[in-house]
């Protein structure tokens, strides 16, 4: 459904993300985690097109009309209301705008409907992104910290929603702070460390987090002894 | 396409942006018009001097003031909510929501532009039907032909200062800012205004529109008109390509 080749994307200065190579297949649910500025969102970016590889490729098996994505921002005008904002987002996935209100009843949105979206919480703002992201049934799906502002309540609406849809067999790509979150879903999660993938962790373990700590320090001082060499 | 000109109409329909830029456009003018009128009828005679051809309470005067009017508020008025249309997407951040879309983003740019051309023709009839109605009010009585030529012209001249300002569409797409595409806007004023002072003719065509207006369409030729009217497809033509060319790398 989504495949990186090699693919890398830097920015001056140096930042950006390089060699990345991995798939999403339908169905599968691939988180992403690192710390911040690991390259996650530029990742995710290449994938829905807003950057482009300088190396490498990346392939979609689907059209964009089966895209659904929340990346930082959720597509929804503070003029709007929640009904109007979920209505145009139908609209511009090519699909009936009557589904918004399939939509208000599966993220609990009815209460805010007729609200403007710059009245909002930012958790319901959150809501509101993810339901425009998904609600036409995409079937690929890129998420990125969609549990971002999200109260306990709605992590767990969030969590039915992405477990709900890959059983329905879309391939679902989610970046995550939330070892634990992903754990959950997630049946595969990538580790990622200075703008490149350093391959997966196994959520099967005790410590997590003692996992996740140990693998990036182990990547970064391989980094630092190959630096080291090159020096000398 | 259609869905695209839905989306946009809603948007600038319900944005205070859109709202505020159409009182300002036709309110603004008419109230500047009621200002020039009142002042001339009480013998004013500092702003007579300054009116020129508006100092007459005649249809001829009251044209005469929308014209000078329109030229200077129709690139700002005009450019302002263009520039906000395409801007607000990078400031707002909903530019990341454009992307992987059932339709392009190519095409969300021409949706863009068409509403905002159908928005400056709806602002053009109304700067029109409130001419009118404004000088039957004031009692200037049955308009002749030469006065039915002019309102016509101050529709024209209203159109094509909106088409003009698309160059502002281009700034705010590429530098993703509201205030360079309102710098743009503020810029075609300085530049049709100096741009007529300096009689720099019909064949400049940022300052085209206005002295065709003034003139009462006699020193400008049809096709240098055409020239304004290809200047803003070829800004259009650019702004779409931008668009699709769009990447989220700054």
């Amino acid at each position: 459904m989504l495949a990186f080749e090699q693919v890398e994307r830097l920015f001056p200065g140096g930042a950006g993300v390089t060699d990345l190579t991995f798939h999403v297949e339908p169905g599968e649910i691939v988180a992403l985690i690192g710390l911040n500025g690991a390259g996650k969102t530029t990742l995710m970016r290449l994938a829905l097109g807003m950057l482009r590889p300088q190396r490498g490729t990346v392939r979609l098996s689907v059209p964009w009309a089966e895209v659904g994505a929340l990346i930082e921002v959720p597509l929804a005008y503070p003029e709007l209301t929640v009904g109007e904002n979920l209505r145009i987002a139908c609209l511009l996935h090519g699909c009936d705008p009557q589904r918004a209100q399939e939509s208000l009843i599966a993220w609990q949105l009815e209460p805010l409907a007729d609200r403007r979206f710059r009245h909002l919480s930012l958790g319901n703002r959150q809501r509101v992104g993810l339901a425009a992201a998904v609600q036409h049934d995409p079937t690929l799906i890129v998420l990125d910290e969609p549990s971002n502002a999200l109260d306990p309540a709605s992590v767990l609406l969030l969590r039915e929603q992405v477990l709900h849809r890959a059983r329905l067999g879309a391939a679902i790509l989610v970046s995550s702070h939330h070892l634990d979150e992903v754990s959950r879903i997630a049946d595969r999660v990538l580790l990622m460390n200075r703008g490149r993938l350093i391959g997966e962790l196994d959520t099967g373990g005790q410590d997590l987090e003692q996992t996740f700590f140990a693998r990036i320090h182990e990547d970064d001082d391989r980094r630092l002894a190959t630096a080291a060499g090159v020096g000398r | 396409m259609n869905a695209a000109v839905r989306v946009e109409t809603l948007k600038l329909t319900r944005s205070p942006v859109g709202v505020i830029g159409t009182i300002a456009l036709v309110a603004g003018t008419f109230a500047l018009l009621g200002g020039i009128t009142a002042a001339v009828a009480q013998g004013n005679p500092d702003l007579t001097a300054k009116a020129g051809p508006a100092a007459e309470l005649t249809w001829h005067g009251l044209i005469s003031g929308a014209v000078q009017i329109t030229v200077a508020a129709g690139f700002l008025g005009f450019g302002v909510v263009l520039a906000w249309i395409f801007a607000r997407e990078f400031t707002d951040g909903t530019i990341t929501g454009l992307f992987a879309l059932a339709i392009s983003r190519q095409r969300i740019a021409l949706a863009k532009l068409t509403v905002y051309a159908l928005w400056v023709a709806m602002v053009s009839l109304a700067l029109m039907v409130g001419l009118l109605a404004m000088g039957l009010v004031l009692g200037y009585g049955a308009p002749d032909a030469d006065t039915w030529v002019g309102l016509g012209r101050v529709g024209v001249l209203a159109l094509l200062t909106g088409a003009l300002a698309v160059p502002v569409a281009w700034v705010a797409t590429l530098s993703r800012s509201l205030l360079a595409g309102v710098g743009t806007a503020i810029g075609l004023v300085i530049i049709a205004q100096v741009g007529a002072l300096a009689g720099a003719g019909g064949w400049m065509p940022f300052a085209a529109p206005a002295l065709w207006a003034m003139s009462n369409g006699t020193v400008v030729t049809f096709a240098q008109l055409a020239v304004c009217v290809g200047l803003a497809l070829v800004s259009a033509w650019l702004v779409c390509g931008s668009w699709s060319r769009l990447q989220l790398d700054r």
